[in-house]
């Protein structure tokens, strides 16, 4: 019977640890501050879209994304999804992204995601725009960003 | 005390066996009647109209491009990863029904390239939908606003995250997280509908 209960504990601690896991990214080599992955959700003309990808900064010191911009919008924000309460979801605006050395930071759905605020044109599967991301350190980027379902 | 732990640990064991086997429902809907209006301007008694069909159902707000847009695939996944949905109704009712009129989910539908049969965006008049989302369970309030450039202010809100799965009968068999649930659970769960 204990063998059943080291394997009870053992099944919950792997499930409470694998969470944590995911978050930390192992940065091997690059150079700068890269962006990949990125894609937009669709949205109708006067709606909203959000965007997503990594962010990593393979420097050996800390920067930040302090702004972001594009004319696919009429606002351009940095926002956060998080759980308030239980089943209940909130959005803030994230001001400042901090960008630690040698770490990725993930814009993903249901976290951290730019927001497009009344897209100028409608973003349908296939579409891209352009996105231009400004670092505290590191020069400006502009990037190509796909939209897809 | 080594045998009280022993029994509870049956006890739960035989439970989590139980609802893993099991379905029972969660509320039912068949008391109740709200009209609403779909993407195309057609009136839709909710649940009426669905009765002798799967439903499933999410709760969005057009103006919010994250979660609810998440939601909202996730009920397109549901049924693009089926292999027989068989007559599934996939539904997304706004919560927001000031902004959110037949004409904008109609171009947020196809958006998303939902403006097709099995999907229905529903919205309704704001007492209806009121009363609607508090028979769901799903409540909304207001978060922080924006002024635009056009002197137009945008509003934000903070809302539940769900998507229900009613049986042919009106009842709720089981009431997810909307963009966190993996899709692969709401299939196998429909699959025990069909």
């Amino acid at each position: 019977m204990k063998y059943l209960y080291l394997s009870v504990f053992a099944l919950f601690f792997a499930i409470s640890c694998s969470g944590e896991t995911e978050q930390q990214e192992q940065v091997i080599d690059g150079e700068g501050v890269q962006i990949e992955g990125a894609w937009a959700r669709p949205a109708s003309e006067g709606r909203m879209s959000a965007a997503y990808f990594l962010i990593t900064n393979f420097e050996e010191s800390d920067d930040a994304l302090i702004g972001v911009e594009s004319d696919v919008a009429q606002l351009v924000e940095v926002h956060e999804s998080y759980e308030r309460e239980e089943g209940m979801m909130g959005m803030r605006e994230v001001p400042e992204v901090a960008l630690p050395a040698q770490s990725t930071v993930r814009f993903e759905q249901g976290g951290l995601h730019i927001m497009l605020i009344q897209v100028t044109r409608t973003l349908a599967d296939g579409d891209t725009f352009e996105l231009t991301l400004n670092f505290s350190n590191s020069e400006s980027q502009t990037i190509e960003v796909p939209v897809r379902l | 005390m080594k045998s009280f732990f022993h029994k509870l640990l049956g006890f739960t064991a035989l439970t989590l066996l139980l609802s893993a086997c099991s379905s029972p429902a969660l509320d039912d809907y068949s008391d109740v009647s709200y009209e609403l209006t779909d993407q195309n301007g057609e009136t839709v008694i909710f649940p009426d109209d669905y009765q002798g069909s799967p439903l499933v159902i999410g709760f969005i707000y057009t103006n919010c491009p994250d979660i609810c847009s998440f939601i909202t695939a996730n009920v397109s996944k549901v049924y693009e990863e089926m292999s027989n949905p068989g007559d599934t109704k996939f539904v997304l009712v706004t919560f927001d029904p000031e902004r959110d009129t037949p004409e904008v989910l109609k171009s947020y539908a196809q958006a998303f390239d939902m403006d097709r049969e099995p999907f229905q965006f529903l919205t309704g008049d704001p007492e209806t939908i009121d009363d609607f989302m508090k028979r769901v369970s799903v409540r909304t309030q207001e978060s922080y606003s924006r002024e635009l450039d056009d002197g137009d202010r945008m509003y934000f809100l903070n809302h539940s995250d769900k998507i229900l799965l009613i049986n042919e009968n009106s009842e709720l068999i089981f009431d997810y997280g909307g963009s966190m649930t993996p899709v692969n659970i709401i299939i196998e769960d429909l699959n025990k509908l069909l």
